[in-house]
């Protein structure tokens, strides 16, 4: 297909706005009578309130109300109704809101929070699954059993399992029972944060007449306006969500996170809005966790390299609140086969309740966690059994034919592992590996990935798409811009959708439930694929609208004409035409009449065929799968034992690149990204559940010194059947590869092989020490 | 215990009335409007709030307003002259740096105050500038080369202009 605009290096379209600072993020808005609220939070993750005394709060400087969540009557949530907008009479994890002051300026708010008082009587405190799993654990949910939930999923009564998810594919006994060698493994990725440089931010307000109307850093304005209209029940319609810029999202600004908390605040000062934006330290520990999973690994292989089972455990610390993220655990289960056709496969996966914040979702969504085991298990086998470790993974691979865990049948449009495999292998493997010197080790690593979709029932993207008088066209929808750069994705798919210049299509620059077309919301790397199947549907509706009132100003039939973005013609001549413009709010004859309609449409696009999970938790995932590759050349310092990375190559099979430039940033952000989980990010919690780390001088982000000195990013085109252009996503894909590389590298360096991430300085010394010892 | 303080911003001498508790970045945003600064951490970690401050790139999340007085600030809104981007900028965009454009002003201004005092700085002397920067979304890459098509374009303008001669133009 020879494509005119997608492909090319465009400029985005909010560059100007962004580099000039004129962009309005959250924090940049102010309301007229707008007022401030600061959140208390409690000194331990789990214990009871006694009493809570606001007396000396409401007497300060500017305070216009103190709130606590007293005779809080509803709980929300969308998966499972578990959340409190404020505690209630207990507090489950370090960052919950016990009160707030609403002031007149923030810092008044700050200073009024100081004289709350607030007794609290301490209960255990688990801060990981496996502590929260243990028979005689004090329930964090005693009442889990009622709570509400979607079908098939959610907590069971009287433990603290918040929900449980098991995949069966074949029989796994059987499959263990053919296999030659049985290895297992247990690993852990731990709590991270999304860490966005924007922290989130709401501003709530009750109008006098009833209505809702909320501002915030999300990337979920319909979700959350269907959940503020079911807990204050109202009309869906009488809620407002307005989403300025977006300062990065990178998974924790989906879903609902603090909107129902500010809604709530608000609702005490009807006419006024209130405005929340979180320090850092709020933004880690009162949103939205990332991660928090350990899994088990048990591979069954044959001799020839034939896999013959998978059982997999997956332990998920979900936090004080499973709504969020019991779907990162689901889909960290059915991605533990990784890449890897298993034909007997038992995948058991656990959200537990833990006094930790609610995990949601991370960029990777579940994906990078337990593939880390699967990655790292195959380099393992790979040594026990004696054979390449390419060679092994690719007697496995996923492929046409192929059917993953899931139950679904794989095909060519699903993209292929082995060209991005072979592409990483010659980039980092082709020469010989660096030999050992006196200051460091060298080592390299690989791992192959795979990207499920990750929809639900509902998960719809719509366009609205409208012919100027000129000829220009404005497009409207409701998906987010994070940073990752849809809007030039949406005007380079309608520019070459409706073959006029990119120069001619504006794109919306804010979301407003008021005005924007429904999205459920913008998340699983899903906006290309289905937010530009949503373009050109719209736009070939707007071809059709424009031909069928050509065809009464031409006078001629429907199929005699085409259209070219300039004009509608007769294909038989040419010269016999109409001008777009001329036709875009309806054809004017000559004696005035205007006939034909004006040119404006709407579409959407659906996952096709998603399903919910069976009695075995097979199901279609809907959209399609994404395969890619990734693989790194490092060094470890023998004085420090830091690792190093010195080369980082990454490929994907993206079906078709819309903007080179906006791709590259996208795989070359996401790997640094990951650079950061793997070698430094932790979000640690001592006994009480307290983190000791929740800033940015504290929490190890890299910076530009800790980026690999080099990246390369090539991609493989295998038309997809649904995307535009045959385009799929890589939002996700690039963070999913990154630890198992590194630790596989890490292997090939030392001979010593790693578990669990952060690879900090101070382990790899200490495992380097004692193998030296030995 | 309010206090006054006067200084300049972009070229235009200011009045604020402080209250004492007040941070750099809470008089140029709350004070003056000049939102194109942002807040991303309180630690002068992010360096997402970074001005030019008497011809220097401070956080300015951890100033004490009341040492601005006397002094000649420049931020994000007074670097571009209307529609007419500042080299930097243009260098930056044209090198795909901007994503989600939170931490960009700061490295707008960052590489300002650097290659104002020398246009010639080696390539590690902009990393080290730019490290004292976080950014979630581009991993640097194109941040880099961005900087380094900055020098080069500002080289051949052959100057940056100093920023006292600069305010008295916006």
């Amino acid at each position: 297909m020879s494509l005119k605009y997608v492909g090319k290096n465009i400029t985005r379209p909010d560059a100007v706005k962004k580099i000039t600072g004129k962009s309005l993020f959250l924090d940049d808005i102010k309301l007229p009578g707008m007022l401030y609220t600061a959140i208390l939070t409690p000194p331990t993750a789990h214990a009871k309130i006694v009493s809570i005394n606001t007396s000396a709060a409401e007497k300060e400087p500017g305070v216009i109300k103190v709130v606590t969540g007293k005779g809080i009557d509803f709980l929300f949530g969308d998966n499972v109704k578990d959340r409190v907008p404020m505690a209630v009479d207990r507090v489950r994890y370090i960052g919950e809101p016990v009160a707030a002051v609403i002031a007149e300026n923030p810092h008044q708010a700050k200073m009024a929070l100081k004289k709350i008082e607030v007794k609290y009587k301490t209960l255990p405190v688990y801060t990981d699954a496996r502590e929260a799993l243990k028979k005689k654990a004090a329930l964090i949910h005693p009442e889990s059993g009622n709570y509400w939930h979607l079908p098939g999923m959610g907590p069971e009564a009287k433990t603290n399992i918040a929900d449980h998810y098991l995949l069966k594919k074949g029989d796994v006994k059987k499959g263990f029972a053919e296999a030659d060698l049985v290895l297992e493994g247990e690993f852990n990725y731990p709590f991270g944060s999304s860490a966005a440089i924007e922290p989130h931010g709401t501003i709530a307000l009750h109008h006098e007449d009833g209505g809702i109307e909320i501002w915030s850093s999300s990337i979920c304005p319909f979700v959350i306006r269907e959940d503020i209209a079911r807990t204050y029940k109202l009309p869906v319609a009488s809620v407002r969500v307005h989403i300025p810029e977006v300062g990065g999202c990178f998974g924790y600004k989906s879903d609902v996170t603090v909107e129902q908390t500010i809604a709530y605040i608000a609702s005490f000062v009807p006419g006024r809005p209130v405005k929340w934006v979180a320090s850092r330290k709020e933004d880690f520990l009162s949103t939205l966790l990332g991660h928090g999973i350990r899994t088990k690994f048990k591979v069954g292989v044959k001799k020839n390299g034939k896999l013959t089972a998978l059982q997999t455990t997956i332990l998920h610390s979900t936090g004080a609140y499973v709504d969020t993220g019991l779907h990162v655990m689901r889909g960290s289960t059915h991605n533990s086969t990784g890449t890897y056709e298993f034909p007997n496969c038992y995948l058991d996966g656990y959200s537990v309740y833990t006094n930790t914040p609610p995990v949601g979702a991370y960029r990777g969504y579940g994906h990078q966690e337990s593939q880390l085991g699967i990655e790292r298990m195959m380099d393992m086998l790979a040594r026990k059994l004696g054979m390449d470790p390419f060679k092994l993974r690719e007697s496995n691979y996923l492929g046409p034919g192929k059917m993953t865990a899931l139950g679904e049948k794989l095909w060519e449009s699903n993209g292929n592992v082995k060209k991005c495999a072979d592409i990483v292998r010659k980039k980092i493997f082709a020469g010989k590996k660096k030999k050992e010197d006196a200051d460091y080790y060298y080592g390299r690593g690989f791992a192959a990935i795979m990207k499920s979709p990750k929809g639900a029932p509902f998960s719809s993207k719509s366009c609205y798409l409208k012919f100027n008088v000129d000829g220009s066209v404005s497009i409207n929808m409701g998906g987010a811009e994070v940073g990752q750069g849809l809007r030039n994705v949406v005007r380079l798919v309608a520019a070459e959708a409706l073959k006029i210049d990119p120069s001619r299509i504006s794109v919306y620059t804010e979301i407003d439930t008021q005005f924007s077309p429904w999205e459920w919301q913008t998340i699983g790397s899903m906006f290309t694929i289905q937010g530009g199947r949503a373009v050109v549907r719209a736009a070939e509706k707007a071809i059709h609208q424009l031909k069928k009132t050509a065809m009464q100003a031409l006078k001629c039939d429907y199929d005699m004409l085409e259209y070219d973005g300039d004009y509608v013609f007769l294909s038989s001549d040419p010269s016999v035409r109409v001008s777009v413009p001329s036709l875009t709010q309806g054809y004017m004859t000559e004696d005035g009449i205007t006939i034909g309609e004006v040119v404006h449409t709407t579409s959407d696009a659906r996952l096709p065929r998603y399903s919910n999970p069976d009695a075995n938790g097979q199901g279609s995932c809907g959209v399609t799968y994404t395969f890619g590759a990734q693989a790194c050349e490092i060094k470890i310092e023998k004085k420090t034992g830091k690792i190093i990375v010195d080369h980082f190559a990454s490929s994907f099979d993206v079906g078709q690149v819309i903007n080179p430039i906006q791709i590259r940033g996208q795989v070359v952000g996401g790997v640094v990204m990951a650079v950061g989980s793997t070698l430094y990010e932790e979000i640690k919690f001592d006994a009480d559940g307290v983190c000791p780390n929740p800033h940015f001088s504290k929490y190890r982000f890299p910076t530009i010194n800790d980026a690999p000195a080099k990246q390369t990013v090539e991609f493989v085109e295998t038309p997809g059947k649904i995307g535009p252009f045959g385009a799929r996503g890589i939002g996700e894909h690039p963070v999913i590869g990154v630890a198992p590389a590194v630790l596989n590298a890490v292997y090939d360096a030392t001979g010593i092989d790693f578990y669990e991430i952060p690879l900090s300085p101070e382990k790899v010394k200490a495992a380097l020490d004692a193998k030296g010892d030995r | 215990m309010s206090e006054k303080i006067t200084f300049k911003v972009n070229g235009r001498e200011r009045t604020v009335e402080l209250e004492g508790w007040e941070r750099g970045l809470d008089v140029l945003r709350e004070n003056l409007g000049l939102t194109g600064s942002k807040r991303g951490c309180d630690d002068a970690t992010c360096g997402a709030c970074t001005v030019v401050v008497n011809g220097e790139a401070k956080k300015s999340c951890v100033l004490l307003a009341k040492k601005l007085d006397g002094a000649d600030i420049l931020t994000i809104e007074g670097i571009s002259k209307g529609k007419k981007l500042h080299p930097i900028q243009d260098a930056l965009i044209e090198a795909g740096a901007v994503q989600c454009g939170y931490c960009t002003p700061g490295i707008v201004l960052e590489l300002y105050a650097l290659f104002s005092k020398n246009l010639s700085v080696s390539k590690k002397e902009i990393k080290d500038a730019l490290a004292k920067h976080l950014c979630r979304c581009t991993g640097y890459e194109a941040i880099l080369e961005g900087a380094l098509l900055a020098q080069s374009k500002l080289k051949k303008n052959l100057s940056v202009k100093r920023p006292s001669r600069r305010f008295c133009n916006v």
